[in-house]
């Protein structure tokens, strides 16, 4: 090597998954990039050391990538499909984006929706909102073009914590939940793979937990690596989480003596349990102020919720008068009836789950199950109190942890609810110690998880529910996947269309429902950092749909499974090649939870290999030849794009009538975000931000728990009781009936006050049986897990991360337990075949003892067929198992990532050792 | 009173190890190192059967031992140790013959003869970052020495400041592992290891490694390992369990079968010449034979060698290594036989003999130096080879004596000699086996030689036994019959040589003095009831 080449290190980040972003430096020598390292120099701020994990590390060999596609590409193949070649040939840049602004042009004039109402131009994005981090100004190129659909899901729904972001939002603004991991002591995790899945932060902090003593049992099928380091696993049959966690509440409500156990101060004065329940499902109200009964034992009144209670009764049932308010019109009312409370309720409807019921259904020992719940309560430190930035508030050092498969699907509801259960009735919800939420995505603003928790008329925070009101309902869907229509608990933001039934399009192109809008082909679909063909359920079904549609624009980094059925390939200036600034800090996503906040750059570190544009530049371009560039303009200077360049404080806004450079677009976004964190102390330009890399100020601690902002508002959490979800089950029925619509039934009965449980796994053997098979022909259960070294996909052709993923075992094909390998006469490195209703999957066979004899197991998500790289690693994948039905689709919109499969021996010889 | 030294070390925290591969990716990319080359390495264990269960993370790679068996082995000097512990390469002068790799019982080291790239062509990224240098030659990890270095020259702490800290430390997202001076008691390492309970791994070795191993929290307890070789057949394939050596091929087992048959011939045809019934001449050219023979293996082992124009470079480190002194031996052999031919007297084959015993003794002591192969290290091991050989130089002796009688003539001392020899052959091959789960030899190579024995004492013993007694007995025997049982025993030997350093030859392997105490069922740690 030349030694008088000039070395230098470039500071830039890696967002590839949620759980970033983590900054790092770029070693170039040369105009070469050749190294990685974390950024130590955040090292004391950031809650991950100022690390970088594994994946950070292949962005090198990502950007020098042979496979690469290195100029745009055009199909000159109209016909389109897994066996027919593209033919794709290189265009320029000039020919590429004057195709596309073209069409986009056509779709403008024809009015942006076609007759079913829905939109012309869509776009699919990968990676829970990581792409948004590393798409520039494109954001505000789409919100320029006004109308576009965002529910063609790439996966999401099976693969995202679903019902935790829906229902964490509406229970305490947790669009992820998280422990509040430097003072946690105990955890319970059902499923929830965090050393492989939150990120450096996640596994620094946990790491620390677990040499302190944190104790944490891990509840999963498959001793996953989160298991391993746990002190202890649990094998549980899959998805009986439910019944477990039921069996644990029984415990502590009916076993043991949850009068002395409980946080009854928090559960009278903090949540809905002691609300008077009506024999109809509703709130028992006062007739005048329509406001929520509590009865007060001190002086045997019933009260409105917010009257001067000195001690709410939690238990029983008490004689009342009031009125109920049901669905709709309904109102009840009632003289002189006996009435429960919620708790009392709550105490009922869980009579039935005792552990000895649980135990049968989830295949763990009662005893554990109750011993169990003995460490929650007694790591609980009910009564103690702990100092936080000069506020007393309550220690609750107990967590209860969901993963994937576990908190989405059928039976994610009933999870959610009895986790969240079970922090209430300790007082754990939102106090150091217990479980927090980290940021939300549904409520607006975006910006902080306070704003939004504001005071509704019962005492509980409001909620931005799609409206199923007779007058506000929308009946027509506005996208395909029905978001506002069929789940009022999605909410409206930015983030919802993603978070709908987001396989439904796919769904319903294929078999269209009844009374329902004619699904539609969208006249263009953008796809950016996403490969739906591989990472969606029911991938060969997908990759069928996709084939169908007329005009596919894929930003393309290599060929891959959804880009076969594009018609142009842009090549985007990847991760080490392309400007932007992102906000950093405060509380993000997994379990970023900092005492700093601020803004971070992502730039060019190194020269580039190919004919690639930077996604602002290629935005801006497509802006001025779509002719959207005022609203483009208009929409960078509010934000679209992550910086707000004005407020009344300051204004760096662009000229809206003149197309900016990527210099000038982030130069003003880079003065206008240090002037928003600094209050104007601090302006720092573009050229700062490349230099220094970060800039951050202090966030208070304070704000990671919500618990001293409800106090101080005088709300409640809602639970245990859930009325406003039976409202709006009750009311969403009446308005689907009204149109007809019967397939949404099983959906509407998931709308229950307090869950009841159900044998979930029974739902997948009945599918089984539904698509036309016999349940006995597929006796296994298979499962995926989370790969900290492969992230969504984005490096799966990144050899150097194959050979480290290599290490860790099952990243060589189909996880199945000794005993039940060698009763299929399976060896180590056997070839195999994984079939289930939808398909078949192949791979190799790794025998393991950490697994139970009933379930399997493929790690990530592969079965690449054009990828460069990946299509040769030969592995199987779920993801060509999993079946895409309604029966499988659950009240929210999300399924599980779980099938019925059976496992034969494949052809050919084992596995070649490497 | 100067400083002392430091001692660097490390202490790795299996508890908090979650095995993200992160030290080992950014160990690649600190050392730039060639696709499948893991100096630092995070291995997936698991042990118990469902439903009790453990899995574990193991961090792997060179321990930096205070007594570094891959030292002395190093017949040219490159890996040395500093004054500070750290074992280093001198990639120049490093031949690649793996002594040192076999002397490893951590599996650290590494010989790349064809890097290749990661995408099968050369990228400009590779191109810049390749290091030539380390092709064909030992390489292993060095404790990141140059940030180590740079960091102490520019007065940074390593274990403190990341800068100049080993890559693999500064970089782990658990907090896992942790870099220092052993010799500072304030350093974060030291007080790591007073504070908690700690094993060294395979510390009966003597090797005194410098990673210490934390295992337990107050939440998990630290338990014994369960029975750690449990199993009579061979076992599946763990990630701890040795796999089998490749440094070492036949062309490396040439030697010790050459090498040996050739220095025993020597040795035993001086014996012989001592009861005066050999004439000079004969005793010379059964020398030459012989000497030739192990020119032959000195070959074999040369073709093997990563570096071969380098080879003179073995004959740097007699005062610790028995390869080097192997190639004096040659040399005292050569200059004795050189010298019998060129000035006829028997003090030159004297001398010769003089040098195949050496010879074969540095031979032996060259395999059981091999201490990262159970199957090799046996102190045992130095006899078998010594008394194969010598067995062996009977067989050779005896086809010479069979085929060419006019050189060396036959008697009674040849096939008594023998028979003495191989008896003592096949006891000690007899208790070797039989000893071979005591002193350490893994199940997989276990069963390769319980399979080798049958045949082994059939060819390479008691056929020979048999045809040796036949020639005392069969007094009228013809004289070509000595052949067989000569041929029978040096076919014996090199069985067993072939099969001791190819087929048995199973690493160490890696093993938990202590594990934590966690897992599922009765592995599981205890309540947390308060």
């Amino acid at each position: 090597m030349d030694q008088t080449t000039p070395k230098k290190t470039v500071p830039t980040f890696c967002y590839q998954c949620v759980a970033g972003p983590d900054l790092m430096r770029v070693e170039v020598e040369g105009g070469i990039a050749t190294r990685i390292e974390s950024n130590y120099s955040i090292g004391e701020e950031h809650p991950g050391g100022g690390r970088v994990c594994v994946k950070a590390y292949g962005l090198i060999q990502k950007t020098y990538n042979p496979d690469r596609v290195k100029t745009p590409m055009k199909r000159t193949n109209p016909k389109k499909g897994r066996h027919e070649d593209p033919g794709f040939v290189p265009i320029t840049w000039d020919e590429a984006l004057e195709t596309v602004a073209g069409k986009l042009r056509k779709a403008i004039d024809d009015g942006l929706t076609d007759s079913s109402g829905y939109p012309r131009i869509a776009a699919s994005f990968g990676g829970g909102g990581t792409p948004t981090q590393y798409m520039g100004t494109f954001p505000a190129f789409l919100a320029a073009l006004g109308n576009v659909d965002f529910g063609f899901g790439a996966g999401q729904g099976v693969k995202c914590y679903h019902s935790e972001h829906l229902y964490g939002e509406l229970w305490h603004r947790a669009f992820i939940v998280a422990p509040d991991t430097p003072r946690v002591n105990y955890i319970l995790s059902c499923g929830h793979n965090g050393d492989a899945s939150t990120g450096v932060a996640g596994i620094w902090r946990h790491a620390d937990a677990r040499v302190r003593g944190m104790k944490r049992v891990q509840v999963e099928p498959h001793q996953s690596v989160t298991a391993a380091v746990a002190a202890e696993w649990i094998p549980i049959k899959p998805k009986t989480d439910a019944a477990f966690l039921y069996g644990v509440i029984h415990r502590i409500l009916h076993e043991r003596d949850w009068r002395a156990d409980c946080d009854i101060p928090f559960l009278k004065n903090d949540t809905v349990a002691p609300y008077l329940v009506g024999p109809n499902g509703y709130y028992l109200r006062d007739c005048e102020t329509r406001k929520p009964l509590i009865h007060d034992l001190a002086d045997g009144i019933n009260k409105p919720f917010d009257d001067d209670i000195t001690d709410a009764a939690l238990e029983g049932s008490f004689t009342c008068s009031g009125i109920e308010v049901g669905a709709d019109d309904d109102e009840w009312s009632h003289q002189d009836i006996e009435a429960k409370t919620s708790h009392q309720v709550l105490l009922d409807h869980m009579k039935p789950y005792d552990a000895d019921w649980a135990s049968a259904e989830c295949d763990v020992p009662a005893g554990r199950i109750r011993s169990v719940a003995d460490e929650f309560i007694a790591n609980a430190c009910v009564g103690e109190t702990i100092e936080i930035e000069g506020e007393t508030l309550p220690f609750r050092p107990v967590a209860v942890l969901l993963g994937k498969t576990v908190n989405n699907g059928w039976g994610g509801y009933n999870c959610c609810w009895a986790r969240t259960l079970l922090l209430c009735l300790v007082g754990a919800l939102e106090v150091p110690g217990g479980m927090i939420g980290t940021n939300v995505k549904l409520n607006r603003p975006a910006y902080d998880r306070f704003t939004s928790a504001v005071k509704g008329p019962d005492g509980i925070m409001e909620f931005p529910f799609n409206a199923t009101s007779k007058n506000e309902w929308e009946s027509q869907p506005h996208i395909r996947n029905a978001y506002r229509t069929l789940v009022p608990l999605v909410a409206n933001s930015a983030w919802s269309a993603a978070l709908g039934p987001a396989h439904l399009p796919w769904l319903f192109q294929k078999s269209p429902p009844k009374n329902w809008p004619k699904p539609t082909k969208p006249d263009i679909w953008f796809c950016y950092r996403t490969n739906p063909a591989i990472s969606s359920w029911n991938t060969a079904e997908v990759t069928k749909r996709m084939a169908e549609f007329p005009f596919t624009v894929a930003f393309a980094y290599t060929y891959d499974e959804s880009n076969h059925m594009a018609d142009i390939l842009l090549p985007e200036a990847t991760d080490l090649e392309s400007t932007q600034l992102i906000q950093i800090g405060g509380t993000k996503f997994v379990e970023q939870l900092w005492t700093h906040q601020g803004w971070t750059i992502r730039q060019p570190a190194c020269e580039t290999e190919v004919d690639c544009r930077d996604m602002t530049d290629i935005a801006t371009e497509l802006a001025v030849r779509t002719g959207v560039l005022e609203p483009y303009n208009a929409a960078i200077n509010k934000g679209g794009h992550g910086v707000r360049l004005a407020t009344k404080e300051f204004d760096y806004r662009l000229d809206e009538t003149q197309p900016h450079s990527l210099e000038e677009i982030w130069n003003a976004s880079a003065k206008a975000a240090s002037h928003d964190l600094s209050g104007g102390e601090e302006i720092n330009d573009l050229d700062w931000f490349k230099e220094h890399g970060y800039m951050l100020r202090p966030f208070p601690q304070l704000d990671w728990y919500l618990y001293p902002h409800m106090k101080r508002n005088g709300i409640r959490f809602e639970l245990p009781y859930q009325e406003r979800i039976l409202r709006h089950g009750t009311q969403l029925a009446r308005r689907l009936h009204g149109i007809g619509v019967e397939w949404w039934d099983t959906q509407l009965e998931e709308y229950e006050p307090l869950p009841s449980y159900k044998p979930f796994p029974d739902i997948w053997t009945e599918q089984v049986r539904e698509a036309g098979g016999d349940p006995d022909d597929f006796p296994l259960w298979a499962l995926t897990s989370r790969s900290m070294q492969y992230s969504w996909g984005l490096n799966v052709g990144i050899p150097m991360i194959n050979e480290v993923a290599q290490n860790v075992s099952g990243h060589k094909g189909l996880i199945i337990n000794r005993g039940t390998a060698e009763g299929l006469g399976l060896a180590e490195g056997d070839p195999v075949v994984i079939q289930s209703i939808a398909g078949e999957t192949k791979g190799y066979a790794v025998l393991r003892e950490g697994i139970r004899p009933d379930t399997v197991v493929m790690i990530g998500q592969f079965d690449h067929w054009k990828t460069p790289f990946a299509k040769d690693l030969n592995l199987p994948s779920l993801n060509s198992l999993t079946s895409m039905s309604l029966s499988l689709t659950d009240s929210t919109g999300s399924g599980a990532d779980i099938a019925r499969v059976r496992v034969i021996r494949g052809d050919g010889p084992p596995r070649p050792e490497e | 009173m100067s400083e002392p030294s430091p001692r660097w070390g490390m202490t790795i925290d299996i508890n908090s190890c979650v095995g993200c591969q992160t030290c080992t990716i950014a160990c690649k990319h600190a050392n730039d190192t060639t696709p499948g080359v893991q100096w630092r390495s995070v291995i997936d264990v698991e042990s118990g059967e469902y439903p009790d269960v453990q899995r574990l993370f193991l961090v792997t790679g060179c321990q930096h031992c205070a007594e570094p068996s891959c030292v002395p082995v190093c017949p040219t000097g490159a890996t040395k140790q500093r004054a500070d512990g750290l074992v280093t390469m001198d990639y120049e002068l490093c031949i690649g013959c793996a002594s040192c790799a076999v002397a490893c019982p951590y599996q650290a080291r590494t010989i790349v003869h064809d890097p290749g790239f990661y995408y099968g062509t050369e990228t400009v990224q590779e191109r810049a970052v390749a290091h030539d240098d380390r092709i064909g030659v030992a390489q292993k990890c060095t404790f990141c020495i140059t940030r180590v270095d740079d960091g102490l020259a520019a007065g940074l702490s390593p274990g403190i400041d990341v800068d100049a800290t080993p890559a693999c430390a500064a970089s782990c997202i658990a907090s896992a592992i942790t870099f220092g001076d052993f010799n500072d008691a304030e350093s974060p390492v030291s007080k790591l290891a007073e504070a908690n309970d700690y094993f060294q791994m395979h510390k009966e070795l003597g090797n005194d490694p410098q990673i210490r191993y934390l295992y337990q929290t107050p939440s998990v307890p630290g338990r014994d390992p369960e029975e750690p070789d449990q199993y009579d057949e061979e076992p599946p394939e763990g990630a701890l369990t040795g796999k089998l050596q490749t440094f070492w091929d036949m062309r490396a087992a040439m030697n010790f079968i050459l090498g040996g048959l050739g220095s025993g011939t020597v040795v035993i045809a001086y014996l012989l010449s001592l009861t005066g019934d050999i004439p000079f001449m004969g005793l010379r050219i059964v020398f030459s034979i012989a000497a030739a023979v192990m020119a032959v293996g000195l070959f074999f082992v040369w073709l093997k060698i990563g570096r071969k124009l380098r080879a003179a470079y073995v004959i740097l480190r007699p005062h610790s290594s028995w390869m080097s002194r192997e190639v004096y031996a040659v040399a005292v052999l050569a200059a004795g036989l050189l010298g019998a031919w060129t000035l006829p007297h028997p003090g030159w084959l004297a001398l010769a003999a003089l040098g195949a015993a050496l010879f074969l003794y540095a031979q032996a002591r060259i395999l059981q130096a091999g201490k990262g192969i159970p199957a090799w290290r046996t102190p045992r091991m130095i006899w078998m080879l010594i008394l194969s050989g010598l067995a062996e130089g009977t067989g050779l002796n005896a086809v010479i004596a069979g085929l060419f009688p006019q050189f060396l003539p036959a008697g009674f001392a040849l096939p008594i000699t023998g028979i003495v020899l191989v008896v003592a052959a096949a006891s000690l091959w007899r208790a070797y086996v039989d000893g071979a789960k005591e002193c350490g030899i893994g199940a997989a190579a276990r069963t390769v030689l319980a399979k080798a024995t049958p045949r082994l004492y059939v060819i390479g013993h008691l056929a020979p036994i048999v045809g040796y007694f036949g020639l005392i007995a069969w007094t009228a025997a013809p004289i070509w019959l000595f052949a067989v049982p000569g041929a029978l025993v040096i076919a014996g030997g090199a069985y067993w040589k072939a099969v001791v350093i190819t087929r048995a030859a199973h690493f160490q392997g890696f093993a938990l003095a202590k594990y934590p105490g966690r897992g599922s069922g009765r592995l599981a740690a205890p309540l947390s009831l308060n």
